[in-house]
């Protein structure tokens, strides 16, 4: 029979992997339009948790708009950080510019120096310290389903990240600017040809990548109950092999391993001690580096 | 009356110059063609008319606007658009998405209105709207490709090599719809390897070597030139 602790421990994993699965979606989005990984991903993440946290210390709103305000932020965030580490090294006149490597090394330090100053800053006006959630947003309280506890936190997650991967699936699939996206990710010249403003869509790109980023940060902080300037960056990790299991540019690759990773996650809990637990993500890394080297969903999209 | 003018245009990329003071005219409603053989800029001077590529020195004037160096979704949406060498379609998007993309640059009103255009032209893509792109064979992505620059209701439409790697009898299609699209309204700049029948269907014409224009006049003298005759239509003309 079913062990119920082992199902539990499914559910919180799911949990997880949606939270990782909205950042490895703001991963993949970016390197499908640039070829580039931002490496101030798990910042926006962070600065999310903290916008929350201030709207919840001053206002007090209800729970829709700490989030809504999370990804507002998160939006500005990301055009903020294209126009600082991403925008000044790229020059838009062939296809080798946009995509070259010098750009792309360029940028990996870039977007390394904005999350950085990003950390400290914070660290610098919040302190190292954890600080902790009001006990009246915290998400943790329990809801019976027969024999199974789960957190009011497990189901706000689910919800808040369906309802985004569906409002994403929308843009990309009904919206010009979703349309653009997807052209200026898979031909860049093309995209020209057909009259696409690059720009404009690669900055559309940051801003809804950030977003997701940033709601995926205050949902956390709320079901932990603590935020620190340092919480972005274990979640981006994970985010970032999710992004690489699942063959860099595919977002369904991207979810279904974010997901498998949660579940990882959380289930080696059962065996090892949870210190191990962080050893999952690179275990799956360095396997799929191995052995699936285009990603286990990988369409071998060329990487020059 | 002239609709795109290209004067002493120089591009250079790196050490090395590309295009040497090209001058060239398109009438409204012509067929003007380019040839020239492999490696001489033709498809430099093609992506510099979109603004692909900068221009070094020079200038180019479209519908009487300056359009030098301009940022190339501006240069489409002033009604100059380009099916590229290549084809460049989005091969992982459905067609449908292809020609919705190819529209960009109009009012989404119109979207629905050139689609329907664009498919009476090309009634065969309207039975693949939902197919991915990539999976048409050559011709049809050949079709596509112009389709899609079609729905950016172009006053002037840059075809570069539409007729390559083609099978003759597709070949000779999209030349037919050369002549369609021009009967339009629509004036046509075409770069071709295959002379013969782009001198067959153009007003006036160009020959390009070594990134400078060479010769040029009326498409018919030029088809009757001895050293056109020999360089690029293979001797004496039937």
């Amino acid at each position: 029979m079913l062990d119920i602790y082992f199902v539990q421990q499914i559910i919180n994993g799911l949990s997880i992997g949606l939270v990782y699965a909205l950042m490895a979606i703001g991963f993949t989005l970016i390197f499908g339009v640039l070829n580039v990984v931002n490496f101030a991903h798990g910042e926006v993440y962070t600065v999310g948790a903290f916008v929350g946290l201030l709207l919840i210390t001053w206002v007090a709103p209800p729970l829709l708009v700490v989030v809504l305000a999370a990804l507002a932020v998160g939006a500005v965030t990301g055009v903020g950080l294209e126009r600082i580490a991403f925008k000044p090294f790229r020059r838009f006149r062939d296809e080798a510019s946009l995509r070259s490597r010098a750009m792309r090394e360029a940028t990996l330090l870039s977007s390394l120096a904005a999350s950085i100053v990003a950390r400290e800053v914070m660290t610098l006006v919040f302190g190292a310290h954890m600080q902790t959630i009001p006990q009246a947003y915290l998400l943790q309280r329990p809801i019976a389903i027969g024999p199974l506890s789960i957190t009011n936190g497990d189901v706000v997650i689910f919800g808040a990240s369906l309802a985004m991967l569906a409002a994403l699936q929308f843009m990309l699939f009904r919206t010009r600017i979703g349309l653009s996206i997807r052209a200026v990710s898979n031909s860049p010249m093309g995209a020209r040809f057909v009259g696409i403003d690059t720009d404009r869509a690669i900055i559309a790109t940051f801003a809804i990548g950030s977003m997701l980023g940033a709601a995926a940060g205050i949902l956390v902080g709320l079901y932990d109950g603590t935020i620190t300037p340092q919480m972005g960056f274990a979640p981006g990790i994970k985010a970032f092999v999710a992004m690489v299991m699942g063959g860099l540019s595919s977002i369904p690759g991207a979810v279904i391993c974010a997901l498998i990773l949660g579940v990882a996650e959380s289930v080696t809990t059962d065996f090892l001690a949870s210190g191990w637990k962080d050893l999952v993500a690179y275990a799956f890394l360095i396997v799929t580096l191995v052995f699936f080297p285009q990603g286990i969903f990988g369409v071998g999209r060329e990487r020059a | 009356m002239t609709i795109l003018k290209l004067e002493d245009v120089d591009v250079r990329m790196g050490a090395q110059q590309v295009l040497r003071g090209i001058t060239l005219d398109v009438g409204e409603k012509a067929v003007v063609t380019v040839i020239g053989s492999n490696g001489v800029g033709k498809t430099t001077l093609m992506r510099t008319i979109s603004g692909i590529y900068r221009c070094t020195a020079g200038s180019i004037t479209f519908l009487d606007q300056p359009i030098t160096n301009l940022k190339s979704h501006r240069i489409v949406r002033q009604g100059l658009v380009q099916a590229p060498e290549g084809r460049m379609i989005f091969g992982p998007m459905t067609v449908r998405e292809n020609l919705v993309l190819g529209a960009i640059s109009r009012p989404a009103a119109e979207v629905s209105r050139q689609l329907e255009h664009v498919l009476s032209l090309f009634p065969l893509l309207g039975d693949r709207l939902r197919q991915k792109a990539g999976s048409l064979s050559g011709g049809e992505q050949q079709m596509l490709c112009i389709g899609r620059a079609l729905m950016a209701k172009p006053r002037l439409l840059l075809l570069d090599e539409p007729s390559l790697g083609l099978a003759p009898l597709m070949v000779q299609s999209i030349f037919d719809l050369i002549g369609e699209i021009r009967s339009q309204g629509t004036a046509i700049l075409l770069v071709e390897q295959n002379a013969r029948a782009a001198l067959r269907i153009s007003d006036y014409a160009y020959v390009m070597e070594g990134g400078r224009i060479v010769l040029e006049g009326p498409a018919d003298e030029l088809s009757a030139d001895d050293r056109v005759q020999s360089a690029y239509l293979g001797g004496k003309a039937h």
